[in-house]
Parts: C-alpha cells; structure tokens; sequence
C-alpha cells in the first residue's frame, strides 16, 4: 500500500501542497485531479521521490520511502507530465538506458522492448532519434520505459497528452488491466472523462488542499452531477460561461 | 549633448520594432544568440550581453598583455632603443587579424544551426499573415546586422588598446590616428570575412545537399572550419616573419591563409609592403565581395529548398540499422547497471551532440597543431630518423595528445546537455553510490588510452624495437591514469546532466595549474624520458612522482565528508554570506 501521511511541501514561504493524506492500496486506480496550481505535479514529485516533503511521509508498505529510496524507484514506473528526453539517442537506444539503469537483464530487455515497440507501433522507428520523433511518439517511449520492468506502483502524469485515438485508447484499457493485475496507479490528469472512466477513485486539489476524495461513483452520486459538474462545483470559482461571453466581446471588440 | 545623437536613433528603433518586419528582425537577432534548432538545449545559451563581451575579452586582454613589449621604460631598461615600431608591431598585428578571423569564424561555426530559420519558425511564423519572402529579408537583415555587430564587438577593444600601446613608443597622435585606421579596417575586415566565409559555406551546404544529408554532413564540415581556425591561430607565431622575408614572388601557400591578405593590406596602407604583399593586399576587398555573392546566392536557394519546404521533409527519418559492435568489449569493463547505463549515454552524447562535438574537434584540433609542431621540431635537429623518434618532441606527441584530451573531456563533461531530461537519472540513480567517478575515468582512459596503444606503440616497436616501445606506452599510459585521477578529484556527477558551473574564485588559479600541468606533464616528463631511454634504470626516477601523484588525489577523496559526495545534479554558488535560516 502506497501512503501519503500528511504531506506538506513549502516553497519559501508559498506551500504548494498542505496536509495531504491519503492511500493507494494494490488494484486502486486513483485519479487526481484539480486546475493548475493546484499542486498535482508537487504531489506528484514526492510521490515519486523526487522532491522530499516539508513535513509528512510517503509510505511503501510501511516504510518511509526516503529510507531506501532506490528499492522504491526499482518498483515504480512514472510518466513525467512532459515528453523531456535526449533527442540525439534513438527510442530503443533510449529505452535500452532505463532498462540497464533498473538492472533488468540484457536478454529479458531486448525481449521486452522488441515487443513493447510493437505493440505501441514504435518498432519501424526505433533507431531513428527522439528528435525526429511527433509527441505521441515520445509519450510513447515513456509509456514503454515506465512499464518494461514491470513495477508494482504506476504514477501517470498526463499521459495521454500527445497521443493518438487508437494508442490512447489502448492505454486507458492498459490502465484497468493494471488495477484488475493488483497493481498500484495513480493516474494525474485534466481530463475528466478518462479519469472518471479509468478510475476507481478520485482525489479532488485545490490551492494544495485535497477538496475531495472518495470514489468516482460516491462523488457523482453525492453531488447527483457527472465528475465533470462535480469537479466545477468544487473547483471553479469562476463561472465558464460568462468568462466565455467575455471572451468572444473581447475578440469582437474594435 | 549625447542624448541629442541617441533620442532620434532610440525613437526611430522603438517605431521600427512596432513593425511587423522590425519585430522579425529583433526575433532572429534574438534566437541566433540564444540558440535555434529543434533541440532545447539549454546551459550555454548565454545573453546577448554577456556573448557580446565574452567576444570582445579576448582582443582586450591580448593588447594589455602587449604593454610588456612596447612600454619605452621597460625597453629602456633593457637597453633597447630606437625601434622601428611599425615592424615591431607585425607579428602582434597579424595575431590580432587571425584572433578576430578565429573568434568571429567559431562564433559563426558556433550558431551555425541558428543562423538559418528552422520548423519552430515556421510553425510559428508561417501561419501568421507574413509572406516568405518577408522572413527571408527580415532572417537576412539579422544575420547582416549580426555580422557587422561581431565584427566590431570582437574588435573593439584592440582597435582603441592596441594603437594606444604601439602609439605610447610615439609621440604623435597622427601616428596614433593612422595607425589605430589601418589596424581597425584590417580586423574588421577580416572579422566581416570569416563569418561571410562560414556563412557561404552553410548556404552552399544547404544549397546543394538534400535534408538528411546536410544534417550529417554539416557536422564534419564545422569540424574541419574549427580545425582550420585552431591551425589558422596556430600559424601566428611562424607567418608574419616568413611573410615579411618574402622578397621575391608571392608565396603559394599565402593564398591559403586569408590571415596574410589581411596584414598585407594593412601593410600595404601604411606603405610598407613590398611587391609580393602588393599582391596578396589587393584579394581581400575583390574576396569579401565574391563571398558576399555567394552567401547570398547559396542562402537564397538554401532557404527556398530548406524552409518553404519544411512541411514537404518527413520528421521522421527511415530506420538506421543498429550497431553493438562495442558491446562485448565493454561488458568486460562496465560492471554495475549504473556504468552499463550511462556509459553509453556519456559516449553517445559525445559523439553526436553538437555542442560538445565542436568543443572536442577544437580540442582535437589544437592537439594536432602542437603534436605536427613537435614532430617538425623532433626531424628538425635529427640526423635520423631513429634520433628524431628518440628527441623529447617525438616523445612528447602522445603526451600532448593524451593531456588535451584528459582535460578537454573533463571541461566537456561540465557542459550540459538537455538538462530538463535529466529528471531519468534523477529518478533511477542511487545519490549514494559513488561510481561518477569510475565511470567518467572509463569514458577518459577509453577515449586516450587506446591512441597509445594503437599508434605510438606500433610505430616505436618499428622504429625502436619492443623494449623502447613498451616503456614509452607504459608512462604514457600510467601517466595518463594518474591525471585522469586529477582531474577527476571530487567529481560526482553524471556527465552532462548538472547545470554548468558558475564562475569560480579559483578559476584563475586552476587555468595557471591547468597550463602548469602541461608543463610538468608534455614537456618535462617526455624531456627525463628521452634521457631514461638510454638508460632504463633512470626510469625508477619517475616513481616517487608517480607515488605522490597516486596519493594525491586518494587521499583528498578520502577525505571527502560524506554529504560532499553525493550524486548532484546542480551546481550551487559557493556563498560570501550563509543565512542560518534559524526560524525555519
């Protein structure tokens, strides 16, 4: 089980994150939503180990993560928000580094990532470099080297962004396949839709404050209203429709 | 009074820059500066302020440096009178046109990916209502106004510093006048040249070669213009005396360095050429307007087959076979998944990244330009060849070389490489495990060690048989070993993914030490060398300097407080002032 026990993470004298608690148990797929600055990616750094909390812990099992921090990272597989790798190495070169930096065995590796590029349509492409490579193909290479070892915690931070109908499609599959496997996931997105479909759970941030929690049924059913509602109701101190009449009387202005 | 001049220059600018096209040409002046291409490369993406005086450092401090040479007290007291100083002044003119040609050439070479619009331009100006050909203009407006401004800058300081050196031998302001004229239109021209000549070249490239193998392609051919310019700089301590010596018909091999045109015209304005510098005076004026028509011809069709057609060029290129030739050798050496994991990395960024490719060829470059001296300078006063491979110079060669190359990787491997990706190794590697510096001394001792084992130790088994052989190969190889572990004394970082080092204190002390080192490690040990070969036993000399240089750099690491060897990924100032933060 995956724990955070009262996270706090400041930043001088701004906190980004305050007095976060909450569990990811194995089979949980825990989406994470909230507008921006809400503190999702700061949530997101400590979970992953990243960034140490200011106050506060994230546990693994019942151990601090920080204690052992590299056993952690070995049964973790993460999705950074942004596509960042080094353009001038090909995908497989690429994906053949994290696969020797988590220790997996040469032959199991080359197996796996012969197979992966496959299946994400990546593998006639594999010894062009990343420069070369659109968004979705990046994002993909990152899907790959986030799964190959076969981790027990998966942290997705917008992974869709990039990515085409079908690969998006097999990827919010993907995601219940890993919650029906026993894994652990937590999936930060900005789209409701695919949180509210791949999700068993939600956890709703505002201004570093988890607002709700619960999960995506208990949420709709409290509130009587689609995630989407819900997550406006809670979130949003603006109304959408004036502030989109503005717009259009701003644009149309001389 | 100054304000006069200013105000309607800066109103001008602010209404020009309000213009679509003044907006474009501000944008190109911009991203020349501050880095182009499809890569985010980021760390040494300086300012335009600090590019611009980073240019102009090198001209200033040379003219300082010059005062030692003409101040009439320090010639008084060495009881020099009466020179001539405009033959005084020759071979420091010529290193100053060569300087200008190298500085504005290798910041050309250096932006050569910028200088040209790329797709992040297209995609983001092209949909806007501009037409092409206004990009065109505006691109070209830059890349002229930068030209110009390079040029001035590089030369600024030593159009004013260095006549006022050479003038102090006079007391004339005239002589001052004409001599500061002569010299200023000599520099800049040459400065305007070479990056005329870069320029042409790129837009040549670009003119007749299809996309994927200008990409290629373009990587050698900057090589070879930074190695030209290391040898063009090379050649100023041999050149102006040859030239002004040359008495009878002009020399073939002036025409190859451009450098001589320039100082023949500056000779020939003071009227001090003779007939064969006559000749070369009269090529720079009809070469920079022929390399004018090139570049704007060649940039021209470069840009109508490269920019208007970016979206015609696949982003995509075809699949490349792979190659592990490397890879059984290497798994006897790399042992932990951590070295089996960035070593490739450390080599592959080596090889293919722009930035530090260019650094390495220069280095290499350099390294050339003193080893094919030190050969010269071994068959100069060799009866044999048998002498000449036993003189200090032929044994300093791999010495040379393995230094340049030990340090430059060193300095390469602070310069960083995409460091918004370094967030992989931030995530996977253990900051406890100390193995930064076992893997940057195999990437070192790979790089170095085999150029003594595949060139020297051959050609000594040749020429001196095995024994000479394998005592040459093994100092060099110990030696190299040894430094390798000086340099490397406190490293703890992968290489490329920490943020570039600030300006040190201590920056000036390490360059002393850095040329120091050379002495101690070209120079000297290949000079005990050639006198232990005689006889070997004196070789045991060396030991006690290897013990200590063992010892060294052990014992500082051992020493090393454990916090202060953890795996960083940014280099922090040191602080004057350290805030206790006690209310945290």
């Amino acid at each position: 089980m995956l724990e955070a026990v009262h996270l706090t993470k400041r930043y001088a004298s701004l906190a980004a994150v305050q007095d976060l608690s909450f569990s990811l148990r194995a089979g949980m797929v825990l989406g994470c939503l909230g507008p921006n600055g809400s503190g999702k990616s700061t949530t997101v750094k400590m979970l992953t180990g990243l960034l140490e909390p200011t106050r506060g812990v994230v546990q693994f099992d019942g151990h601090n993560i920080q204690d052992n921090l590299q056993a952690y990272r070995k049964r973790l597989g993460y999705v950074p928000e942004e596509a960042h790798l080094y353009p001038y190495l090909t995908g497989w070169e690429y994906l053949e580094m994290v696969g020797t930096l988590r220790s997996m065995a040469s032959r199991t590796l080359e197996t796996k990532l012969d197979s992966l590029l496959e299946l994400f349509s990546l593998h006639p492409h594999r010894h062009a470099s990343i420069g070369t490579y659109s968004k979705g193909m990046r994002q993909r290479i990152l899907l790959i080297a986030a799964i190959m070892d076969n981790p027990d915690i998966f942290i997705f931070d917008e992974p869709l962004s990039g990515l085409d109908v079908a690969s998006a499609l097999i990827f919010k599959n993907l995601v219940q396949a890993l919650g029906q496997q026993g894994k652990l996931v937590f999936y930060c997105s900005h789209v409701l839709e695919v949180v509210e479909k791949v999700c068993s759970d939600v956890l709703i941030l505002r201004k570093g404050v988890v607002i709700a929690q619960d999960s995506v049924a208990n949420i709709g059913q409290i509130l009587g209203q689609s995630l989407e509602n819900t997550f406006l109701h809670l979130v949003d101190d603006v109304d959408t429709m004036s502030v989109a009449r503005d717009i259009v009387a701003v644009m149309k202005a001389a | 009074m100054i304000s006069l001049l200013t105000d309607p220059i800066r109103h001008w600018w602010e209404y020009y820059r309000q213009r679509p096209f003044g907006r474009m040409v501000e944008l190109f002046v911009a991203r020349i500066f501050r880095g182009g291409g499809d890569s985010d490369t980021e760390g040494l993406d300086l300012g335009i302020g600090l590019a611009l005086t980073l240019l102009a450092l090198p001209g200033g401090f040379v003219s300082i440096l010059l005062l030692d040479k003409y101040g009439t007290l320090l010639q008084w007291m060495r009881g020099t009178l009466n020179l001539d100083p405009l033959l005084m002044s020759v071979p420091d003119e010529y290193f100053f046109i060569v300087l200008s040609m190298a500085v504005t050439g290798a910041a050309a070479v250096w932006r050569w990916d910028a200088i040209f619009p790329d797709r992040r331009d297209y995609m983001n100006l092209v949909p806007l209502p501009i037409s092409t050909r206004t990009i065109f203009l505006a691109n070209l407006v830059a890349v002229l106004f930068l030209a110009g401004l390079i040029a001035l800058d590089v030369n600024a300081a030593s159009c004013l510093l260095f006549p006022m050196v050479v003038g102090a031998t006079q007391n004339k302001f005239v002589f001052f006048a004409k001599f500061a004229a002569v010299h200023a239109v000599g520099v800049v021209l040459a400065s305007i040249f070479a990056f005329l000549a870069v320029f042409s070249m790129l837009g040549l490239l670009m003119a007749i070669l299809p996309p994927r193998a200008l990409r290629r392609i373009s990587a050698y051919v900057r090589g070879m213009v930074v190695v030209y310019l290391v040898t063009l700089l090379c050649t100023s301590f041999a050149v102006p005396d040859k030239l002004i010596r040359t008495r009878g018909p002009l020399p073939p091999w002036t025409l190859l360095f451009p450098s001589c045109w320039f100082l023949s015209l500056c000779q020939s304005l003071r009227g001090r050429a003779g007939p064969a510098q006559m000749e070369l005076a009269r090529l720079p004026l009809p070469g920079i307007a022929v390399l004018t028509v090139v570049a704007l011809g060649c940039y021209a069709i470069g840009y109508h087959r490269h920019f208007v057609r970016i979206p015609e060029i696949a982003a995509v290129t075809a699949p490349m076979p792979r190659r592990s030739r490397m890879g059984a050798l290497l798994a006897l050496v790399l042992q932990t998944p951590f070295q089996k994991g960035c070593f490739p990395f450390v080599w592959k960024t080596l090889v293919r990244s722009e930035t530090h490719r260019l650094v390495l060829t220069g280095i290499g470059g350099l390294g050339l330009v003193l080893a094919s001296q030190a050969l010269m300078n071994a068959f100069a006063g060799a009866k044999s060849l048998h002498q000449a491979a036993l003189s200090p110079e032929a044994l300093s060669i791999p010495f040379i070389l393995t230094f340049l190359i030990i340090i430059g990787l060193r300095m390469v491997f602070e310069i960083p490489v995409e460091l918004r990706s370094n967030w992989i190794f931030q995530l996977m590697l253990d900051a406890d495990r100390q193995e930064c510096q076992s893997l940057a001394r195999k990437v070192v001792l790979t790089l170095a060690l085999p150029l003594v084992l595949t060139i020297a130790f051959p050609a000594y088994v040749y020429l001196e048989g095995w024994r000479v052989a394998f005592l040459h190969a093994l100092l060099v190889g110990i030696w190299s070993v040894l430094l390798t572990n000086i340099v490397l004394i406190r490293f703890r970082k992968v290489p490329f993914t920490c943020t570039l080092p600030v300006f040190k204190q201590h920056s000036i002390v390490l360059l002393l030490s850095v040329c120091f080192g050379y002495l101690l490690y070209a120079i000297s040990t290949p000079e005990f060398e050639s006198a232990a070969l005689a006889e070997p036993l004196r070789m045991i000399g060396l030991v006690p300097v290897a013990a200590v240089a063992w010892f060294v750099p052990h014992r500082l690491d051992q020493s090393t407080i454990e916090i202060e060897r953890k795996l960083i990924f940014e280099e922090s100032a040191t602080r004057t002032v350290e805030a206790l933060r006690l209310s945290d």
